[in-house]
């Protein structure tokens, strides 16, 4: 028995010499020579990879900036759950007649307990002696349906969401920064026509967004609150004087200077 | 001494360029975390002791020490609280205001004004019996190695402002 | 000195063969894109693992500002992003990552099914693979709530939905991740807090070393 710094090993495994190597296939010892030590020739090429791709992380990351939504708000009716992206063909596969309703479990358990149960039994569902794509055609298209429609869904999801107004409707509003002044004279006009849309402190709730952070000129906030704005706030909800108009611009636009500091 | 040449192997090349390599991925994903682990060591601590009106007059502080409780404003990260403080508050014999903390230099605890009988015209700590002399002076023999820290004061419209605790050296 | 404290171990627990076995073992050229472009294909493996890494030491790091509680975990994540010196970019590390492994483990697996790679003796190996990419699920769906925002907040509410409709047990289990049979709220953050930082990395790491101990017992597949 070798011990110390000379053991010897017989290709790539712990075997050692002395047991029969029956059970590992010789796939490339069948190629004597043309191997090299992982240490350090195989590590290195193998690192440098991964730093050209720590680097692409690294600048994807500085790029695009973790997102963090607003504090979760259980009566947010608005809002449109949506999983995280490779969730996404799931929740896709459920919006289907044939996956949802009486068929929820088909559409739940069924369809994606067949895939990945098919998918770890791989190995003996194609339990043939060839290798190459073309000695298992059955299995080899199976893979290319299931990643199609796999794709397809994750696809068809994300083509439906407008993930730009998602992400405006539902933005952070850091704590405690507002203290909001109600004995400004907007804010009994605020109270009467806008507050049980957009909440107490103008941070937004079920039906109306959060009015702190809005990039709107004093004339736009007036023109919104008469008119409404298309697809979201009806018109006609503030009906006082222009008198009265100017007033609740001019408490809305104080607290998003505060909020601004 | 000879002037052997040095010759890297080829092995020996790999070994550095792979310590190399590794050392800037590792670097490269450490940096970050390891900046964002010693935010708060860098971030500056003088932040000016804020001074709180700690509702007593000044004519009120006789030259017996009185407990003044009161709060202040304190935010700790993403929280934030209004922790309760605390001072024993007389005027020496030169009329000046000494406001000391109530917390013992030996361990920690909360000291009282003749907080036992046998001690009196003292500072008195129940732990391990530290005492102090009205000044705030550990008195030797007892556990405590320090005086009890007095708070920066001002006095402003005629009523006591305390800020921040500053420990005194040992005696 | 280092190399007596190293001849000093080594005397007595041997271990020169652990190392040599790993640092002297042959590499078949057919996995070296430095020898064939090709063989690229072979680095998602290393690099899911390189990603998984990244994950392990953010999340670690994260945890330091972190507070699973529904009243200060959303506050913590926010003072983390907006006032801790690069803490935007170590979420922002954490949160890349997790859809990035995602994407490496589905090029890796393709890989090996397409080689036909699990075929015998590899099918153990393929099973573990398997599992390991559940494993990644779970973990992607448990840290999304963390953060306690809208999107978290109704994603795990669906989440929950599904798991309810599982027959026989459904009821039973969305209590046990929730924590109650009605409310998602402060005991359905700790659990899946708990879940995500101890649970399921728990057996991530079982399942890689098997992973690993497998592929060093048997090899790499050879050339098609």
């Amino acid at each position: 028995m070798h011990k110390g710094k000379g053991m010897k090993f017989v290709g790539d495994s712990r075997v050692s010499a002395d047991r029969t190597l029956s059970k590992i296939p010789k796939d490339y010892s069948e190629y004597p020579g043309r191997t090299e030590a992982f240490w350090p020739n195989f590590l290195l090429k193998e690192w440098l990879a991964g730093s050209v791709f720590l680097v692409g992380f690294m600048c994807l990351t500085l790029a695009h900036p973790s997102p963090l939504g607003g504090l979760a708000d259980p009566t947010n009716a608005a809002f449109i759950p949506l999983p995280d992206w490779y969730f996404l063909f799931l929740y896709e596969l459920l919006k289907y007649k044939f996956a949802s309703g009486e068929y929820i479990l088909l559409g739940m358990i069924g369809i994606p307990g067949l895939a990945f149960g098919a998918l770890l039994l791989a190995p003996f569902l194609d339990n043939g002696p060839g290798r190459r794509p073309h000695q298992r055609p059955i299995a080899v298209i199976m893979m290319l349906l299931a990643l199609t429609a796999t794709v397809w869904l994750t696809y068809t999801s994300a083509a439906h969401v407008d993930w730009e107004a998602r992400a405006a409707m539902d933005q952070p509003v850091p704590p405690n920064s507002l203290e909001i002044d109600t004995s400004h004279e907007g804010f009994a006009l605020y109270e009467a026509s806008c507050l049980s849309c957009h909440g107490d402190a103008l941070q937004g709730g079920a039906a109306g967004p959060s009015l702190v952070g809005i990039e709107r000129s004093a004339e736009e906030i007036g023109v919104i609150a008469r008119e409404g704005t298309e697809g979201g706030m009806p018109a006609g909800i503030f009906t006082g004087t222009d008198e009265e108009l100017e007033q609740l611009v001019d408490f809305i636009l104080t607290v998003n200077e505060q909020a601004a500091e | 001494m000879s002037e052997d040449k040095q010759q890297v192997s080829r092995r020996q090349f790999l070994n550095y360029t792979l310590t190399g390599v590794g050392g800037f991925m590792a670097a490269g994903m450490l940096a970050p975390m390891l900046r964002m682990a010693i935010d708060p060591v860098l971030q500056s601590t003088s932040s000016e002791g804020e001074f709180v009106n700690v509702g007593l007059a000044v004519e009120d502080i006789t030259t017996t020490p009185q407990r003044v409780d009161w709060q202040i404003e304190q935010v700790d990260g993403w929280y934030q609280s209004k922790p309760g403080r605390s001072a024993w508050v007389y005027k020496d014999d030169n009329g000046n205001i000494i406001a000391l903390s109530p917390v013992c230099t030996h361990l920690g605890c909360v000291v009282s004004w003749e907080g036992n009988d046998s001690h009196p015209n003292e500072f008195f700590c129940p732990c391990h019996d530290g005492r102090y002399t009205k000044d705030g002076v550990n008195i030797p023999g007892t556990p405590p190695l320090a005086p009890l820290a007095t708070y920066e004061q001002k006095v402003e419209n005629g009523i006591l402002y305390l800020g921040k605790a500053i420990s005194r050296k040992g005696a | 000195m280092l190399q007596k404290i190293y001849d000093w171990i080594d005397e007595r627990v041997d271990i020169t063969p652990i190392w040599r076995d790993i640092a002297d073992h042959e590499v078949p050229e057919h996995v070296n894109p430095a020898h064939h472009f090709s063989a690229f294909v072979y680095c998602f493996g290393g690099l899911t693992f390189f990603v998984v890494v990244i994950q392990i030491l953010s999340g670690m790091f994260l945890t330091m500002y972190y507070v699973p509680d529904i009243e200060n975990a959303w506050k913590s994540v926010y003072y983390l992003q907006t006032e801790v010196a690069h803490g935007q970019i170590v979420r922002g590390m954490h949160h890349w990552g997790a859809s990035v492994v995602i994407v490496m483990l589905l090029l890796h697996t393709l890989r090996v099914f397409f080689q036909g790679a699990y075929k015998k003796p590899r099918e153990l190996n393929w099973m573990v693979g398997v599992l390991i990419f559940f494993i990644m699920l779970g973990l992607g769906f448990t840290g999304y709530l963390l953060p306690w925002d809208n999107k978290a907040y109704f994603a795990t509410q669906v989440g929950l939905q599904m798991a309810e409709q599982v027959p026989i047990i459904g009821d039973q289990l969305k209590i046990l991740l929730a924590g109650d049979d009605e409310i998602v709220g402060a005991q359905t953050l700790t659990r899946f807090f708990a879940i995500h930082v101890f649970f399921l990395p728990a057996a991530l790491f079982a399942l890689l070393a098997a992973h690993f101990i497998l592929i060093r017992r048997q090899g790499i597949s050879g050339p098609l």
